[in-house]
């Protein structure tokens, strides 16, 4: 008996497997068709990195600390640069990143002290030479030499503006020196 | 090398038996595992695994870089359970620097650490499916796990190597989003338990395959080192988690699956009940998320750990996964080694697939969950 | 009677060609549907879209195929026996067209009317274990000849609950008596005719299937057997034996195997349309259209099966043929010998 309720337990198995495929040919793909319906990244979605444009500075703020290329575990970054004749702010002559071997790990990112890199939304990029590098700075060259300017301006009303102040404060500190303490 | 000839195991004496080198090329090796076969007919008298053809030096790339830039290796060693590696070793250096992790990110690595347990979990019953020859729950084991990287990748975002545990945090912080999504899919996935227990677990074809099927004895699995789902289902209740509670485990009530046959269906058995489990697991986290900051205020990049050896293990989707550190004192640890759970399940395999058919190799090691690259590191 | 091909065009020559130039569109066609259709069918089970570029919603993908595989090398590799090796495929692929001219798709016209129409058929579906042995022995690959041995053993075991499911209909049809009255003709009726087998199925209005169910549940498992269908698709079991016998095949020689196995899968599902559905048995529609329609539901449902079960082990197939298709296939050939008898 046992050899055809073993049979007929087995059938009923195989049915409900056949019911459920059954169930799901009924129901809507959810394919994304790719190349047609681009895929939706998500907010923090880690990918090549580039440096931010911001808006009061008008380019990056990268000051050539080198934290990025300490980091990187794929040891793919490479910058140049220093001071520039007359302001303040260092300034990065070379960001040049090597994308073949970015691991988009996103320890850059983080350690970045300026917060003047960002990811971007490129997920099919793809490089055909061992090397693949890009210069970071690139987009960037056209507004370097006006923002040395403004800054060379802004840091010389700075400095005069720090010079008048401290101007101030000795005349106030002679003036407080000269009256005596009435508080007693 | 001479491939024609077996480089390893000695040639047989009688012209019945022949060699079957199973992979590396294989469509159900799982990567690059090389089975070298010795049969008779279908049976198989001895099997010796062949493994290197995933090396890729992580341990040794340890070596030469600080221990921040090693996070990003840790996900890539198994690229299945990359967050549980990944949040483990981060746990393992603050254990050893003695950093504090706030109570905030503490819970967050729980739960994005059980969704990657479940995610593993769920390719692995799709490619145990396939390897059975049935195509069709794999896609929908796909199609869940989809669900899981959607929700990881808007919180680290990366989908597989997520490289998001910092020393004494995490990178970013979860919002209400994450939350509500993490809820939503929790009750999906319990209804689709519901339909693979009906299309898979209760069909006949793969109980036949699998009752009985690839016996894990506990002495076995005890001499190997067999850990994970794969131990517990041979009767031992030892799992990390509760046998050393790290990272506020302690604080989480949850059971521990496991069976006592050591079959096939054994360790399926535990892992999706495993999967129950985790579930549980995140509730309790998703409720009981408190406030407060995710991590230091500025990265931890330097490190002064005390000279000395370390040893710190976590409880990854396939079992004991530990980190022994030999520190100088330096930033740059003297020496990691990997303790991978693929590794010792792999080694019980000559002793497990002796005296088995072709076709049960293929479910047995399908059943005992390898990631080949973790095998090889 | 339906009249024949050779009733038609007189001479036998022109009978031949037209038969195999309708054989070979045929089956062709077929192939090129049943590829898409599987592909559709497994993708729709699995919630995806399959394919969709080459023409309407991909109907034009397996022309794309078929002109890739023409297009591809044929390797031979080192170490083949070289003559086993190329005449495999077409081993594989003759009895085929042979097989599929025997089957009555109409009422009025067929190709052949054969009185041992059943026996030839199950004759040409053994002749391709001997083509499929050869590729697996010919190929010099242990995989391929792991996969030629489990086919063989499976072919054989599976053909006897075949025939002994397929013999109650015989029995059946060979009760109704030495002569038959069809449409006011009185003709000698043969139960392994498949043209008589039809026809009393449609003058009865009686399709065999509800007389005998057990019956035609074996048939339709040990067809999806002789095929090398999934559950029972050992010989070429993907994820154990890389591709079984034919894997050291390309091109169009590895094309061949797989024009073989959908044509079996068509043969075998028009068999069971045959011999338990009535053939072209149906209203309103014109015969042909029903024949295909019954045929390629049947097609439908082993593909359902397919991309529903995992596959079964190599012992476990043999153990469920010896265990219980076979005794249920003698109890059942028994118990309407019996009733035949008695009733």
């Amino acid at each position: 008996m046992s050899y055809f309720t073993t049979i007929a337990g087995g059938l009923k198995s195989l049915v409900t497997g056949l019911g459920i495929t059954a169930r799901q040919m009924r129901r809507k793909p959810v394919t994304l068709t790719y190349p047609h319906v681009k895929p939706e990244l998500s907010e923090a979605y880690r990918s090549l990195i580039s440096l931010v444009q911001f808006e009061e500075l008008e380019t990056h703020d990268c000051i050539a600390c080198m934290q990025c290329v300490k980091i990187c575990p794929s040891f793919c970054i490479e910058i140049d640069g220093g001071r520039v004749e007359g302001i303040k702010r260092m300034r990065a002559s070379k960001f040049e990143v090597d994308f073949a071997l970015c691991s988009m790990c996103g320890l850059c990112i983080d350690v970045c002290p300026t917060d003047t890199l960002e990811y971007t939304k490129l997920y099919d990029e793809a490089g055909y030479e061992r090397e693949w590098v890009y210069d970071l700075l690139d987009p960037f060259r056209d507004f370097e030499d006006e923002f040395v300017e403004r800054q060379r301006v802004s840091d010389a009303r700075e400095a005069a503006e720090k010079a008048a102040k401290r101007a101030a404060a000795a005349e106030a500190k002679a003036a407080t020196e000269k009256e005596p303490e009435v508080d007693p | 090398m001479n491939q024609s000839a077996p480089d390893t195991l000695e040639r047989a004496s009688d012209d019945e038996t022949y060699y079957l080198n199973m992979g590396p090329q294989h469509p159900s090796m799982h990567g690059v595992l090389r089975l070298l076969l010795h049969l008779r007919g279908e049976k198989i008298l001895d099997c010796e695994p062949v493994i290197g053809y995933a090396h890729r030096a992580h341990e040794k790339m340890a070596e030469n870089r600080s221990y921040i830039m090693f996070i990003p290796n840790t996900s890539r060693v198994d690229y299945l359970s990359g967050m549980i590696y990944n949040i483990g070793f981060c746990q393992a250096i603050e254990k050893m620097v003695g950093i504090e992790v706030p109570a905030r990110a503490e819970v967050i690595r729980v739960i994005v650490c059980e969704l990657n347990r479940i995610q593993s979990h769920l390719l692995w019953l799709g490619t145990f499916m396939l390897d059975l020859g049935g195509v069709t729950p794999f896609l929908y084991c796909f199609d869940d796990r989809e669900e899981i990287l959607t929700i990881l990748d808007r919180v680290t975002g990366s989908r597989l190597t997520y490289a998001y545990g910092r020393f004494g945090g995490v990178t970013m912080d979860v919002d209400d989003v994450f939350i509500e999504q993490s809820r939503a899919f929790l009750v999906r996935l319990r209804e689709r338990f519901l339909m693979y227990h009906a299309l898979i677990r209760e069909n006949v074809i793969f109980q036949e395959r699998c009752r009985g099927v690839g016996v894990i004895s506990e002495e076995i699995a005890l001499k190997y080192g067999v850990t994970g789902p794969s131990l517990r289902a041979s009767g031992v209740e030892y799992d990390v988690r509760r046998a050393e509670p790290y990272g506020g485990y302690e604080r989480f009530d949850f059971e521990i699956p496991t069976e006592k046959a050591g079959d096939c269906l054994a360790r399926f058995d535990v892992r999706v009940r495993e999967m129950e489990q985790s579930c549980r697991i995140i509730e309790q986290g998703l409720t009981a998320l408190p406030d407060g900051p995710i991590g230091p205020k500025k990265l931890i990049k330097k490190l002064k750990p005390p000279k000395g050896e370390f040893y710190f293990a976590v409880e990854s989707a396939r079992g004991h996964f530990g980190m022994y550190i030999l520190s100088d004192g330096s930033d740059t640890p003297a020496k990691i080694k990997l303790r991978t759970p693929s590794f010792s399940s792999l080694s019980s395999m000559p002793d497990v697939l002796r005296g088995t058919m072709v076709a049960d190799t293929i479910a047995i090691v399908g059943s005992i969950d390898l990631v080949i690259p973790e095998i090889d590191r | 009677m339906p009249r024949t091909f050779l009733d038609i065009f007189g001479n036998p020559l022109l009978a031949l060609g037209a038969g195999i130039g309708g054989v070979m569109t045929v089956l062709s066609l077929n192939t090129l549907f049943c590829i898409w259709f599987e592909r559709k069918v497994s993708a729709w089970i699995q919630r995806r879209m399959g394919p969709m570029e080459v023409g309407f919603h991909g109907t034009l993908q397996t022309v794309a195929d078929m002109i890739k595989l023409l297009g591809k090398q044929l390797i031979t590799p080192r170490g083949v026996d070289k003559p086993l090796y190329h005449l495999a495929p077409l081993m594989v692929f003759a009895p085929v067209v042979a097989a599929a001219s025997l089957l009555p798709f109409s009422k009025t016209v067929v190709l052949t009317n054969i009185n041992i129409g059943l026996v030839l058929i199950f004759m040409f579906g053994g002749f391709a274990v001997i083509g499929i042995f050869m590729a697996g022995w010919g190929s010099n690959n242990k995989y391929a000849l792991l996969g030629a041995m489990r086919s063989i053993a499976q072919n054989i075991s599976y053909e006897i609950p075949l025939i002994l499911s397929a013999l109650p209909i015989v029995l059946l049809i060979s009760a109704k008596g030495p002569m038959y009255e069809i449409e006011g003709e009185m003709i000698a009726i043969n139960g392994m005719n498949l043209a008589h087998i039809t026809a009393v199925q449609a003058d009865t209005g009686v399709w065999f299937v509800l007389l005998q169910p057990v019956a035609m549940l074996i048939f339709f498992i040990a067809i999806l057997a002789e095929t090398n269908r999934a559950p029972f698709d050992i010989p070429e079991a993907e994820s154990e034996l890389v591709a079984g016998f034919h894997t050291e095949y390309s091109g169009m020689r590895f094309g061949l195997f797989f024009f073989a196995e959908y044509s079996n899968m068509l043969i075998g599902s028009m068999l069971a349309t045959v011999l338990f559905f009535g053939g072209w048995d149906g209203p309103i529609l014109p015969g042909p259209v029903w024949f295909f329609l019954k045929a390629y539901l049947l097609i439908f449902a082993m593909m359902w099966i397919r991309w529903t079960f995992p596959r079964l082990r190599f012992d476990q197939l043999m153990t469920f043929c010896w265990g219980a298709l076979i005794p249920l296939s003698i109890v059942n050939l028994l118990v309407t010998a019996f009733l035949i008898k008695v009733l």
